[in-house]
């Protein structure tokens, strides 16, 4: 199996690694590096919300070959240079109250998020907002798994380019940043993990 | 007082780009200015400097010689929050503190900063409701440097060297730039206006 490769943007080693289940490999790539691994060299890339996005949406001949050999990208943060067609940037949600905020799964069957519980996406000890606050409008055929505002703004969705592939995007705080919380939200890492290496041909 | 012309470094990140092309914070900057491969030449002509939140400090490291170069030509360059700077700049001080993103869940609750200079022009920009979010570290202000926002633990957050070199230099561990950029939390978007305003002034 393929490992997966974490997107970052520091030399040093981030220390959720030490909680990725025995049976996954991921490899800390720091994001200088990406493209001096061959594309075909890892399942997933987990792209860190930190990243130098211009960097990264430098690299779109590697990212395409990346995709058309079957690899899936898991984006984390605000899309703000976007780094393949049609992909647009990040668009804040027009409304920020509390209610907006509000997650709702939208594909609760999904293996992302099987026993998560929307509240505890919407809500960590009470604030809300870590999760997703506006969107990147999804492509045309893209599944969206997540919203925001009462159903109205597509949050989370996985996207099958043209070239290969799949993108899962999650324009919000890195999703495994929940990895140690309490909640039912810890469960999204490893299921995120076990569902980023399954490989996708075009 | 003269008008400042400030340069903003910029990381490459979703949150840089959002909070730097945001007018509140372009109009009155006179460029935005890439971090990556930084060079002197690429800051003449501003007397002011900023270093975005959350910077790679890998990047500051690198850019430590030019960005120094600012402070030994005798203009200003600003420190803002997450960046490390005790790593890269010499005699900065700073003591990472646990970040409690959760103290105002208690009724009546205090963060604890304390403004320790009143009559500095920065606030009559702000004041320190503006300022109380949450901070991520502090510093210990150096002989003849003047410490504008102490926190709880009796360091500073917020403080104004005109002593240790021939120019000035401010170092926050406030995150404004990060949280405005994130579109996450309202009153790091009212210091940053009000922050960037006293900037401007001179």
């Amino acid at each position: 199996m393929l490992p997966l490769a974490l997107v970052h943007p520091r030399a040093t080693r981030p220390g959720w690694l030490d909680r990725v289940p025995d049976d996954r490999t991921v490899q800390p790539v720091v994001e200088t590096a990406l493209t001096t691994h061959a594309p075909d060299a890892f399942a997933g890339l987990l792209v860190d919300m930190h990243i130098d996005q211009r960097l990264f949406a430098g690299h779109r001949t590697w990212i395409e070959a990346f995709l058309a050999a079957g690899g899936t990208i898991v984006f984390c943060g605000l899309l703000a240079y976007p780094f393949l067609p049609p992909l647009g940037r990040f668009e804040p949600l027009a409304r920020r109250s509390r209610a907006a905020l509000e997650v709702t799964i939208a594909a609760p069957e999904h293996p992302l998020f099987a026993g998560v519980a929307a509240a505890d996406l919407t809500a960590r000890k009470g604030v809300a907002g870590f999760y997703g606050r506006g969107q990147v409008r999804p492509p045309p055929g893209a599944e969206v798994l997540t919203r925001l505002d009462g159903g109205r703004v597509p949050l989370d969705w996985v996207w099958h380019p043209p070239m290969g592939g799949r993108l899962l995007m999650h324009p919000g705080n890195n999703l495994w940043m929940y990895a140690g919380d309490e909640t039912s939200a810890a469960r999204l890492t490893p299921q995120l993990l076990r569902w980023a290496d399954g490989m996708v041909p075009a | 007082m003269t008008a400042s012309t400030i340069a903003l470094l910029d990381g490459g990140t979703s949150y840089h780009h959002f909070a730097l092309t945001d007018p509140m914070v372009r109009d009155r900057a006179e460029a935005i200015v890439r971090l990556r491969g930084l060079r002197a030449a690429d800051l003449r002509g501003v007397d002011t400097v900023v270093v975005s939140c959350r910077s790679n400090p890998d990047l500051l490291a690198d850019a430590a010689p030019v960005l120094t170069g600012i402070l030994e030509r005798g203009d200003r360059l600003v420190v803002m929050g997450e960046t490390e700077p005790g790593t890269w700049l010499p005699a900065v001080r700073e003591t990472p503190l646990p970040t409690n993103f959760w103290w105002w869940l208690e009724p009546g609750a205090d963060l604890g900063l304390t403004v320790r200079a009143p009559d500095h022009p920065l606030f009559g920009h702000i004041d320190l409701a503006a300022a109380t979010w949450h901070y991520h570290g502090m510093f210990a202000v150096p002989d003849g440097a003047v410490s504008l926002i102490d926190c709880a633990e009796g360091g500073s957050i917020l403080y104004e060297d005109r002593v240790s070199w021939p120019g000035t230099l401010i170092v926050t561990s406030l995150d404004p730039i990060y949280h405005h950029g994130s579109f996450f939390m309202p009153a790091a978007s009212r210091f940053l206006d009000g922050f960037m305003a006293w900037l401007a002034d001179g």
